[in-house]
């Protein structure tokens, strides 16, 4: 079995930060070559889980504003209920899928922000903390030390 | 423009007859600098042997946030022999002629500046250094302005502080975004929704005042850089942006990796002889993060589109955006908890 690719991208990664970045000496030529590093390491982190996050993150925002479109305008209600839940889908078709439940999810937050419930808004927000964690890298800062600008 | 290759012979031949001295040059090499110029740092000798320690910064044909050159000039000049320390500015030319783009010359300032991303940075002199940093931050926003020197920045406007900054970066995003952000829409519904009042007294801010953009040596701050993004506007937009946990991530109860965030403050008060009204500065740290978002997806395009391929273009969106959507996320929730 060959290793897998991202393992050795977070090998290339470690070796540009840590050995070969400290030999240059032009500052700006090292700082080039540790962003790189950096981003590297994030593909490799993120190679294996993109498409299950974007399946994920879509099915999150489909569950939410079908579990709350009883509060919704009817303009928003319609769009609502146009999204088709297709499965096998291309990465590319998810992520134009994703883009127009985001944008739907805005229309939504947006109503919701206008609203009183209290407990709407925050299961809103634990939402988008939900589709952040899907995406998060945030935490990757410690680990790149050398490989900011 | 011409290319950096050629840009160290054109430097020494300009500065030469800018001097009216036979110089030569020691070294020339690029540094990162702020968003929107290249930064070179210089040494050049004379005929007897003497160096002279240089900055040079160049307009670049693509950059993040598109800023006058002489804003920042004008910014530099404005604390020339005060309490902030800046370098003494040599020359601005808006010729492309010369160097190929516009550019300022000042002198260099000894010491060093460190990442905002390394917590350990200013040890063991956190307390000194934070000390001098939230101290020169209010000396920024005390100094007295006039009319002619407010006319002179390009964002006079009728407008409120709070919404000429905000449109101004909401802009940036519409035009620059490449996908859609809930969270950052949120944070922005939220500050249109409850702006700060207007202050009572308008200021100099810097427009990127945080660790990393100042110069220290030991426990001595030497020089505040970094002015591009200088503007009329509400002193606490200052405090908000070096504030921001982004700044601090891996030690949040230290903002800028200096002292704690209470100290911080009145440090400010006592400097500035301004009083914090909390809600305010509330608002300015979410604009902070908005501002943040703004510069980081402008990189963003900057990369995809091909205007501009440096890495750390790539990088920015990624880290620190992601980073900046963490804190809006946070603050949106705290606020929510609080009612």
């Amino acid at each position: 079995m060959k290793p897998e690719i991202n393992i050795a991208l977070m090998n290339a990664a470690q070796e540009i930060l840590t050995r070969f970045s400290p030999l240059i000496e032009d500052e700006y030529e090292q700082s080039r070559l540790n962003s790189w590093g950096a981003l590297i390491l994030i593909s490799a982190m993120k190679f294996n889980q993109s498409y299950s996050s974007l399946v994920k993150e879509n099915n999150n925002i489909i569950n939410w504003l079908t579990k709350t479109k009883q509060i919704y305008s009817k303009e928003l209600l319609r769009e609502i209920d146009q999204i088709q839940v297709e499965e096998g889908l291309e990465q590319s078709i998810l992520d134009e899928q994703n883009q127009l439940l985001r944008a739907i999810l805005v229309k939504a937050h947006k109503e919701v922000d206008s609203m009183d419930d209290i407990d709407v808004k925050k299961d809103c927000l634990k939402l988008l903390r939900e589709m952040h964690s899907h995406r998060k890298v945030s935490d990757l800062i410690g680990l790149l030390q050398p490989a900011d600008s | 423009m011409e290319s950096n290759n050629d840009l160290p012979s054109l430097f020494i031949s300009y500065y030469s007859k800018f001097t009216d001295k036979d110089l030569s040059l020691v070294s020339f090499e690029r540094v990162f600098g702020g968003a929107s110029r290249e930064t070179f740092r210089i040494l050049v000798k004379d005929e007897v042997g003497s160096e002279e320690k240089l900055i040079l910064r160049r307009t670049q044909e693509s950059s993040l946030i598109e800023t006058s050159q002489s804003t920042e000039y004008l910014a530099y000049s404005a604390y020339q022999g005060t309490l902030v320390p800046v370098p003494a500015m040599i020359d601005i030319n808006e010729d492309e002629e010369t160097l190929g783009a516009p550019f300022m010359l000042m002198q260099q300032l000894d010491g060093i500046a460190a990442s905002p991303f390394t917590p350990d940075a200013y040890s063991p002199h956190e307390e000194e250094l934070g000390e001098q940093f939230w101290s020169i931050l209010g000396e920024i926003a005390k100094k007295d302005i006039n009319d002619d020197f407010i006319n002179q920045f390009d964002n006079a406007t009728e407008d409120p502080c709070w919404k000429k900054e905000l449109d101004k970066w909401v802009e940036v995003i519409k035009e620059d975004s490449l996908s859609i952000e809930p969270i950052l829409d949120a944070g922005i519904r939220k500050l249109y929704e409850k702006p700060p009042k207007d202050p009572n007294k308008t200021s100099l801010v810097h427009g990127d005042y945080r660790n990393g953009n100042f110069l220290f040596k030991e426990n001595k701050i030497t020089g505040i850089l970094d002015w591009e993004m200088a503007h009329i506007g509400d002193p606490l937009e200052d405090l908000g942006w070096a504030l921001s946990p982004i700044w601090s991530w891996q030690d949040r109860n230290k903002p800028a990796y200096l002292i704690d965030r209470q100290a911080s403050l009145s440090i400010w008060e006592g400097s500035s002889g301004l009083t914090i009204d909390n809600n305010d500065l509330k608002w300015w740290e979410l604009f902070a993060c908005v501002k943040g978002m703004a510069i980081w997806i402008s990189a963003g395009n900057e990369f995809k589109t091909g205007k501009n391929v440096d890495p750390i273009n790539l990088f920015s969106p990624w880290i620190p955006g992601d980073i900046h959507l963490e804190i809006i996320l946070d603050i949106l929730e705290g606020d929510l908890n609080e009612t």
